[in-house]
């Protein structure tokens, strides 16, 4: 296998990158290159351009502000992981991260392009939907934010107009009281694509679950929230959303009755929705627990 | 256009100009010669070429040298300070965490790279951090085991000590026994060793092949003209420009032409063979052939292509698509199932499965004006390829050179000649030129040559005490598009189940079937895993059915010394019992059989191999092995020189050991060379687990060689009779009164005085006459056999199927092991490759014969994350066939697994899997089907 030919732009500035992206033929955005190098390697797509955002220092930072976190799109998934901030802050999403990938990989690709791709199983998604991440995008008729539960269109696809980048992750500080746990299920224990994976926010007050959001992944076209998991679990005690639960079993159910799987080499539709239910519950709890 | 770059490799500055559209591993290895760094797979799954970048731990395969522009980066050939190894490589060394050394200088950097960010991680830290490092040959166990004792080395801790036992039969020998670091893992530890990849010849040349889109198809066309124009294309041919002669690998069945002439039988069959100037020039030619097919119906299920009007593969022979056919029956099995008080039958079925050893296959030949060729290879068998390309050059074997590199590992992938071995030759011809021809990983999968699925239908007859009575079995292999291996795997499949457990009544019915997919070949235990799980399964159902425990019914029929079996094998040496008991023993299984909670399970296997085939593939009078040992005219080191092959599993050091034993010297004063066709003597190469035997006993015998013309040179020196002296430890000394010696080198130089070059000659060949008379009797036969026992515990998530694999406690009859250190490499490399293909692997093809998976992506196998802990014992043992007791491990180890594993699984959740490879999905239907049955 090898890289078919392309135009190389290296831009300092997001400016720049922009400007270029708008302008050049066929172009596409290289961020760590751990997804883009593969599919052209394979054979899968060419570029007549590739626009390098690796050294925009814009686009590497993690901040706190105004009771957000605000990541930077070109951050590396290990930087994340690593973070102070993201482990004194929001070690659950360091904790999602670190199961993307090998860690070669999750030293080279970056939060940004792991959105980008837009792949069904993805991992960083789904635990940021449960935050009610926003993402940024600059294009070149100004800049937008978007929920990012917004942003996945089909597998492989994504909002993005032509001539934008995601530029910023955006996450809400979770309030106290918030529960956070993603759950994954691949068919080995490390670098592994995920067959089934589950994120949950809850957020608990007085013993009792307040606001909730149940994130599913790769048993659907896009990483998906489900409803009626969600709304089950609002509004019930801890004990409720303790194992074993008659709650947790229905939420399992529910989260299965929202799921759009299909069947591929790493299982069938049946068994995804089966694992998804058992994933759902265990992830509800988890999360449950951790905002102890 | 080029582009400059500034960049930093080991403290040395390079400005460069450079392709945007190269990786910074083909920088490294193509630009800056630094071939350290290897190339696996190139999509970032395997991690063998992992550098640190600024720090970090990165698949180069996955980074733009572009992108490296004002970088730092650190490669293997960095890490020594001068002639001073670093820790992390005296580690690697020391523990055995070196087998063919391919994954090894990413390994070691990813362990730099964990240590410089944590001095003191945890051994589960270290299992997950090494996740993104795959390795095919050590089970891990020893890698990680090499990165504690590293932290230790760096932390300025003394490592703990082994507590080592040697066994009965190594007590009284100086070399053999001892747990020596490999001879070849220094240089493997530093990237300094040179596999075929790694070497580049002057205005060398590329080449590349052009593989069926379309699963079966007549070939109407295929025009290359437009390929030809494109500018740095130097030759292409295709089936009209190579002889018509057919070749595979065995005789009886070569059924491939080097390029498709007509027809088509596989996607991935090969049409065309392009050389160029480069890889990049050569994938860009390949797509410029125009091939035009004409389609015929494919068929992919055996059953399916064994039924009448099924598409037929070759018109002219293989009727039904049965490509072999085996009809034994030994004993009388109607009387044995008649005296069996409890006969049980069931269908199993296997996978199909690939070796995936870490280097890709590579090639490079060169002609000279006096009308020869060498070939630079990565082979496990010099010498069949060294034959086969005699034959199918029409050439004299004089006229061929082949030399094995450095190869990194087979497990059978590289057993047999390949379709690059032969192109490159032609190309090189063609354009007067070296070519380099290299599998990518897809086409590894594509070139095939794996495991053959089988599906085995078993039928087992006991008495009320489990003693069996009469074993029938019925396997359908299914074959792929080719030969291969094949005829000798449908044999196997049936002869080796008799040697495990004493029965006297067999039939054995074995079907190979062509299908339209790449050829199946011989992979680790060839031809019997599948049969042997199917077996161990069943006759752990069968215990359980008629109230017996799963180690007493194996105790019952287990195997003893000296055995006439009934389809006619002899067995010398056998410890099978004690094995068996030394793993109920470390088990604990007494405690823990039928008293585990729910989801917990322990199951047993058995398993056992030839050591070494008794006849050779095509029909020969050589000598299996041979050997020269020539001393060095100071008499300060022996050379062995050796056609036997090294893949990584440590044959150097093994006949390196068996051959300073002969000598008397010890093991720092001997050099090897092996497997080169032009300076070693003819040996078999690596396979059928023929190496330790039989390369063994003939550097046993050129060490003796030479200790007997040095013995009366000796006896002069020391003024006495010959008989009085022996040589050991570098001496010649009295036997009588040890303190009277002359130094070994002292007496060889003498020699070399008075008697000119000193050389000892060896040679080994099987018995004669092995095994009976009836057709295919030879397969199976050998000069020993090797046994094990394993017992495996696994935890199995009752909601989703996951089984987490505990524990192995695996036990070996290898009988001498010449090297411990070696053979618990072996054994602990195939619980993780058998537990890996039992859990994980599967070649999945669509409906028009497409593999859908032919990357490690896809295709997954064991990481670090999964490995169990492995407890490895040897047993007491000795095989008078063997070099000082010696016989094989590799290939016996494995079988077990694939048993011991699916019973565990069926111990933890109540119900049995009857098919490989036992997924989550598969746990989980199984125990909802039995949770359905019970309500």
């Amino acid at each position: 296998m090898y890289i078919s030919e392309f135009k190389y732009h290296k831009p300092d500035t997001l400016k720049e990158a922009i400007h270029l992206f708008n302008t050049q033929d066929d172009a596409a955005i290289l961020a760590g290159g751990t997804d883009l190098l593969v599919e052209i390697k394979k054979g899968l797509r060419h570029h007549k351009n590739i626009i390098s955002i690796t050294s925009i220092d814009e686009l590497k930072f993690i901040k706190e502000e105004n009771h957000h976190i605000i990541i930077g799109a070109g951050v590396i998934h290990n930087d994340i992981i690593f973070s102070p901030l993201i482990l004194s802050k929001l070690p659950a999403l360091a904790d999602a991260l670190s199961k993307v990938g090998s860690d070669q990989v999750r030293n080279a690709g970056t939060i940004g392009g792991n959105l980008c791709t837009g792949a069904a199983c993805c991992d960083s998604a789904p635990l940021l939907i449960a935050l009610d991440a926003s993402i940024e995008i600059v294009g070149a008729s100004g800049i937008r934010v978007l929920p990012l539960k917004d942003f996945f269109v089909f597998n492989k696809i994504v909002k993005l107009s032509k001539g934008e980048i995601l530029t910023k992750v955006i996450i809400p500080i979770p309030e106290a009281g918030t529960g956070l746990h993603y759950e994954k299920f691949g068919l080995r224990e490390a670098a592994a694509v995920s067959v089934v994976s589950v994120a949950v926010m809850v957020l608990i007050k007085n013993n009792q679950c307040v606001n909730a959001s149940v994130v599913i992944g790769a048993v659907a076209p896009t990483p998906l929230i489900s409803g009626k998991a969600t709304c089950l679990i609002i509004g019930k005690t801890v004990q409720e959303l303790t194992l074993p639960s008659e709650i947790l079993d229905q939420a399992g159910d529910a989260a299965a009755d929202d799921s759009i799987p299909i069947d591929d080499i790493r299982g069938g539709a049946k068994y995804r929705k089966q694992i998804l239910s058992v994933l759902t519950k265990r992830a509800i709890e988890k999360a449950v627990a951790s905002s102890k | 256009m080029k582009k400059i770059i500034n960049i930093d490799v080991n403290g040395n500055h390079y400005e460069v100009a450079i392709k945007p559209n190269i990786t910074l591993l083909d920088f490294l290895r193509e630009e800056l010669k630094l071939t350290g760094t290897k190339k696996g797979c190139e999509l970032g799954d395997c991690g063998a070429c992992t550098i640190i970048m600024d720090g970090k731990a990165v698949n180069s395969c996955l980074v733009l040298a572009i992108e490296a522009d004002g970088k730092k980066i650190e490669t293997i050939e960095g890490l020594a300070n001068g002639d001073e190894l670093h820790p992390i490589q005296s580690a690697f060394i020391e523990k055995g965490g070196i087998q063919c050394g391919y994954c090894t200088p990413g390994m070691i950097m990813r362990t730099k790279s964990i240590l410089d960010n944590n001095p003191n991680p945890t051994t589960e830290e270290i299992k997950k951090q090494l996740s993104g490092n795959l390795c095919r040959c050590t089970g891990y166990t020893k890698i990680i085991e090499a990165v504690e004792t590293a932290k230790d080395y760096l932390n300025g801790v003394t490592p703990k000590e082994l507590e080592f036992m040697p066994q009965k039969s190594a007590m009284n020998l100086s070399v053999v026994g001892k747990r020596l670091a490999k001879i070849d893992s220094p240089d493997k530890s530093t990237g300094r060793a040179l596999f075929t990849d790694d070497i580049s010849l002057p205005n060398m040349l590329y080449g590349k092949l052009l593989l069926s889109t379309k699963a079966h198809a007549n070939l109407l066309s295929v025009d290359t003209s437009e390929a030809l124009k494109l500018p740095g294309v130097k030759a292409i041919m295709t089936g009209a420009d190579v002889p018509d002669a057919t070749w595979g690998t065995s005789p009886a069945r070569y059924d491939e032409y080097i390029l498709a002439k007509g027809k088509v039988r596989y996607v991935g069959d090969v049409i065309a063979a392009v050389a160029a100037v480069d890889e990049e020039t050569c994938y860009k030619a390949l797509e410029l052939i125009k091939v035009e097919y004409k389609e015929l119906p494919a068929v992919f299920d055996p059953i399916e292509a064994m039924k009448d009007g099924a598409p037929r593969l070759f018109a002219d022979k293989y009727e039904n698509n049965i490509n072999t056919h085996v009809d034994h029956h030994f004993g009388d099995i109607e009387k044995g199932f008649a005296e069996a008080d409890y006969i049980r039958e069931e269908r199993f079925e296997g996978n199909r499965t690939y070796q995936n050893p870490m280097e890709p296959h590579c090639s490079i030949a060169e002609w000279d004006r006096h009308g020869k060729v060498t070939l630079y290879t990565s082979t496990q068998v010099v010498h069949y390829v060294h034959h086969q390309l005699a034959r199918i050059l029409n050439i004299l074997q004089g006229n061929v050179r082949v030399i094995m590199t450095n190869v990194g590992g087979g497990f059978g992938a590289k057993a047999a000649t390949t379709t690059i071995e032969i192109m490159s030759i032609f190309l090189a011809r063609k354009t007067g030129q070296a070519v380099k021809m290299r599998f990518s990983r897809e086409e590894m999968y594509l070139y095939g040559r794996g495991r053959h699925k089988q599906i085995i239908d078993l039928k087992i007859g006991v008495k009320k005490d489990g003693t069996i009575t009469a074993v029938k079995q019925q396997a359908i292999l299914e074959g792929g598009a080719y030969s291969s291996f094949g005829i000798v795997s449908t044999y196997y499949a049936g002869s080796m189940l008799a040697t495990l457990y004493k029965f006297p009544n067999y039939k054995y019915d074995g079907y190979r079937v062509n299908t339209n997919l790449p050829p199946c070949g011989a992979f680790r235990g060839h031809g019997c895993p599948h049969p042997r799980f199917a077996f161990e399964s069943l006759l752990t159902l069968i215990a359980n059915d008629i109230g017996m425990d799963s180690i007493d019914i194996r105790l019952k029929n287990a195997m003893e010394p000296n055995y006439h079996t009934c389809n006619d094998l002899d067995i010398n040496s056998c410890e099978l019992t004690a094995c068996i008991e030394k793993v109920r023993e470390n088990s604990g299984w007494n405690e823990k059989k039928g008293k585990l909670p729910k989801g917990r399970g322990i199951g047993i296997g058995c398993g056992g191999f030839v050591s070494g085939a008794g006849y050779p593939i095509y029909r020969s009078k050589f000598p299996h092995s041979s050997a020269i040992i020539k001393i060095q005219e100071d008499g300060s080191k022996a050379v062995l020189l050796i056609g036997d092959a090294d893949i990584g599993q440590g044959s150097d050091t093994v006949l390196a050991m068996a051959a300073c034993e002969a000598l008397g010297i010890s093991f720092n004063r001997i050099n090897v060379i092996s497997a080169d066709s032009d300076i070693t003597p003819i040996g078999f190469g690596a396979y059928s687990s023929r190496v330790t035997l039989m390369g063994g006993n003939a550097s046993k015998m050129a060490g003796e060689d030479i200790k007997t013309q040095l013995l009366p040179i000796a006896a002069s020196m020391l003024h006495c009779d010959v008989n009085t002296i022996d040589a050991k430890e570098n001496r010649f000394y009295i036997k009588e009164n040890p303190e009277k010696y002359v130094h070994w080198e002292d007496v060889a130089f003498e020699f070399f005085s008075k008697k000119g070059p000193l050389v000892g000659r060896g040679h080994y060949s099987p018995p004669e006459g092995l095994g009976g008379s009836y057709k295919g009797a030879a397969v199976g036969t050998s000069p020993a056999y090797s046994f094990s026992a394993t017992i495996c515990e696994v935890d199995v998530d009752m909601e989703t199927g996951k089984v987490k694999v505990l524990n192995f406690w695996d036990a070996h009859d290898c009988g001498t092991a010449v090297n411990p250190l070696l053979v618990e490499g072996q054994a602990e490399g195939a619980v993780l490759m058998g537990m890996s293909e039992v859990l994980y692997e599967n070649e999945v093809f669509d409906k028009d014969g497409k593999m859908l998976n032919a990357d490690l992506h896809n295709y997954i196998i064991a990481t670090t994350a999964d490995m169990p802990e492995i407890h490895s014992t040897i047993v007491d043992s000795f095989e008078p066939a063997g070099p000082y007791g010696a016989k094989e491990v590799g290939e016996g180890a494995t079988l077990p697994i694939l048993g011991a594993l699916a019973n565990a699984i069926a111990d933890a959740i109540g119900a049995r899997i009857y098919k490989l490879p036992i997924t989550p999905q598969r746990v989980l239907e199984a125990i909802n089907e039995l949770k359905e049955k019970n309500n």
